[in-house]
């Protein structure tokens, strides 16, 4: 039988619930999934758990829809939780050990159990630890020590943990709707696992996670995960701007977003240029705004955006030393004109993310809106298929009761 | 008496923050350290040394009742009270909360001293029930932010501070201004005059730093028994709220004349730890100025309610600590565009709200 996998995502905009089978080798297939618009959700963050609740029995509902469609019948009883939001951080912290002459493979499991003994305050939930180099006495950037002689032997870690009271929101939601939460992830290193390509990793690249919510980040540096965070501004931040600035309904400036805005200011369109908004009932008569005054609002909001990932990793001294560019993922990824915004802000190649080691996703309109859900269905096969029987046969016994 | 060599800086801050700061200024005339700000350009036109608050950002007409566009325009032109800055230890600020440049600039003008190492006394009026509930909500919104970055501040209901009275609005506004105005006069005496038991304004300082909110009154009397009157004045204040609260620290001063006694002092001093508690840690001032007070006593209170703590004095501690309870803040709402954003918790980037537009922000014109 195949491994199968469940992840679902609570954002602002949508929540999304999607099905991995396990292909051959090490890829993963995503069978089924389902989207929603979200509900009870503002700034990445619950703020309604029966609305949260009422939408993720939405997605269930509709993936056994498409399972009976096509003649199946799953019913999902767990499943993998992608968190965002700007309550998580991420903290280094470096783990040491003895060592007796050579490393060997022992002196590596215990610097790693070592690395991982960092104490949270009890208001976080540790949501991933990305391991960095070795260091073996005043030697850094070690990536296999075993066989080295030193005699303290040092492993970097990068501790991504949250606020413990917004995960147990969001399993108090899905536990309303009787699915089990497995694990939480975060979101973009999420994303970063699905779209990265290894040598993106190793000569540096950044990750930007676009969400409705919040927009999240994850720096990669001679193939380690080094910086990684959130910041509380999204696309629903571009909306309200819009709607404040052309008094409109946030539905319809969610249109003009979507369907209009350009993230540059008049990058096609002459200075007259007029962008009409239907009205917002049919009794209501439509107008029109000056296009280049609507990228102005969008562009300002952007700009600022970027300035902030841009100052956080120069005080990171990071921003020299990702020589691949920046990945583009999350839902906000699909603004016109978006990727040569983050050209010019933060001077570095742009492409957008695309999921490399998940299949199934092609038909996607905007493939790198699902990079953060095939990313936890990627982790899901990867650790929990190859290294634990034990946690394969947990996730059978969940997905198949 | 004050002048311009004092440790202290008086700063007012809106319409009608300068004026009770003028009231003050009456008592020690202009040579007292002083700074008066606000975005309306008419109140310069008064005495005192004065600052246009976000002169280019409002053209000197006014916060339209708009706390972040005072807020915004004091980012802009708070650093021009820089010039009188120099050797102040404790600033004093005078304010009214429920407009828009007393909520919007009070907490930019705090916040900025406080970057200059200079801690920051605030009291500031909050508005009257009949003034209306956005004013109440203005206030009470910035309220937090403003005790969360000074380090100490009154909040003075202007209902408690003008009692049940008749007046007219004016009237009534009139007189929470001068009493205020009053009350603050006496405080700057107790530091500025000497007396026997000296209060000076490092001690103020001290006092002050990380104190958190506390309550302000001060009572006078005069006549055979003014003691026994001003205490039973204290415990019946209601700006002082006796038995509503825990008291930790009391800050007493008292100012009369040549003629007042040992025992008067005494029985003071025993009123106000009864009232508020053996426990509390008491400091007592006085200050002896027959020119002004012979036949009366006046007695400024200060009670504050949680330990003082000295981290405004630790600059190791202070900046950082500040910055991060900034960052945790909630800033107050108004016609700002938070929109979809009003009721959830702000974003809060190098104290910048950013639920709030960026092009209002960033004071970016569209070309509708």
């Amino acid at each position: 039988m195949s491994n199968i996998y469940a992840a679902l995502e609570i954002g602002t905009t949508k929540t999304v619930l999607a099905v991995g089978e396990a292909e051959t080798g090490e890829r993963l297939r995503v069978t089924c999934h389902a989207e929603i618009p979200s509900a009870g959700v503002r700034k990445s963050q619950i703020l309604d758990i029966n609305q949260v609740t009422q939408s993720v029995k939405g997605v269930l509902h509709e993936i056994e829809r498409k399972q009976s469609e096509a003649g199946t019948k799953l019913t999902i009883g767990n499943a993998f939780l992608v968190v965002s939001g700007q309550h998580i951080k991420a903290d280094p912290f470096t783990g040491s050990t003895l060592v007796d002459g050579r490393v060997t493979e022992t002196d590596l499991a215990e610097v790693s159990e070592s690395a991982r003994s960092m104490a949270l305050p009890r208001d976080r939930e540790l949501l991933d630890i990305a391991d960095q180099a070795y260091g073996l006495d005043n030697l850094g950037g070690i990536s296999a020590p075993v066989g080295m002689t030193g005699r303290i032997l040092k492993l970097d870690t990068l501790n991504i943990h949250a606020d413990k009271n917004r995960v147990e929101d969001a399993r108090t939601a899905a536990d309303g709707a009787h699915l089990e939460i497995r694990e939480p992830l975060f979101a973009t290193t999420c994303a970063a696992e699905a779209v990265l390509e290894e040598h993106e990793r190793k000569n540096g690249a950044l990750v930007l996670d676009l969400g409705g919510g919040s927009t999240g980040y994850a720096a990669y540096c001679d193939g380690y995960l080094v910086a990684a965070g959130v910041i509380g501004v999204g696309g629903d931040h571009v909306t309200n701007d819009i709607a404040h600035a052309f008094q409109t309904t946030q539905a319809q400036a969610e249109n003009l977003k979507k369907n209009e805005a350009s993230a540059l200011i008049g990058k096609t369109e002459t200075a007259s240029a007029r962008v009409k908004i239907p009205g917002s009932s049919p009794l209501l008569e439509s107008r029109t705004v000056s296009r280049v005054a609507l990228d102005t609002v969008v562009n300002a909001r952007l700009r600022e955006l970027f300035a902030m990932i841009r100052e956080t990793l120069e005080e990171q001294d990071l921003l020299h030393r990702l020589h691949a560019g920046v990945v583009l993922t999350g839902g906000g990824a699909i603004m016109r004109d978006l990727d040569e915004l983050v050209r010019r802000e933060l001077g570095m190649s742009v492409r957008k993310g695309r999921p490399i080691y998940v299949d199934g996703l092609d038909e996607e309109a905007n493939p790198a809106a699902f990079a953060a859900i095939a990313g936890a269905l990627a982790y899901a096969h990867h650790n929990y298929a190859e290294k634990s029987v034990f946690g394969f046969e947990r996730i059978l016994k969940g997905l198949f009761k | 008496m004050s002048d311009s060599s004092s440790s202290m800086l008086l700063v007012g801050v809106g319409g009608a923050g300068c004026a009770m700061a003028r009231g003050v200024m009456r008592a020690f005339g202009d040579s007292l350290k002083h700074v008066l700000a606000d975005t309306d350009a008419k109140t310069g036109e008064a005495d005192g040394k004065f600052v246009l608050i976000g002169g280019d950002r409002l053209s000197g007409r006014g916060s339209g009742g708009d706390v972040v566009a005072a807020r915004l325009a004091a980012e802009d032109s708070v650093q021009a009270i820089d010039d009188s800055l120099e050797g102040v230890r404790l600033a004093v600020i005078v304010t009214a909360l429920g407009g828009g440049t007393g909520g919007g600039a009070t907490l930019e003008t705090v916040k900025h001293l406080s970057d200059r190492g200079i801690p920051s006394c605030v009291f500031a009026t909050t508005p009257f029930a009949f003034e209306g509930e956005t004013r109440q909500r203005n206030a009470r919104g910035i309220l937090p932010l403003i005790e969360e970055a000074a380090s100490a501040s009154f909040f003075i209901p202007l209902d408690k501070l003008v009692g049940d009275s008749d007046d007219d609005m004016a009237s009534a506004m009139r007189r929470a201004v001068d009493t205020l105005a009053s009350g603050v006069t006496l405080f700057w005496r107790l530091v500025e005059k000497p007396g026997y038991i000296k209060l000076d304004a490092e001690r103020v300082r001290h006092l002050v730093a990380g104190a958190g909110r506390g309550r302000f009154a001060y009572v006078s009397a005069q006549g055979e028994n003014r003691a026994e009157e001003i205490v039973d004045a204290i415990r019946r204040s209601a700006l002082l709220g006796a038995g509503s609260g825990q008291v930790a620290s009391i800050l007493c001063g008292v100012l009369a004349g040549d003629d007042l006694r040992l025992s008067e002092i005494g029985t003071i001093s025993e009123g106000l730890r009864g009232t508020f508690g053996e426990k509390a840690s008491f400091e007592l001032a006085t200050v002896n100025d027959d020119d002004t007070f012979s036949g009366r006593i006046s007695v400024v209170v200060m009670l504050f309610e949680s330990p003082r703590h000295d981290d405004a004095d630790d600059p190791k501690t202070s900046e950082p600590a500040k910055r991060r309870r900034r960052q945790r803040a909630i800033l107050s709402t108004g016609p700002t565009g938070r929109g979809r954003f009003n009721n959830s918790e702000p974003t809060i980037w190098n104290g910048e709200d950013l639920d709030v537009p960026t092009f209002l922000r960033k004071n970016i014109s569209l070309e509708f």
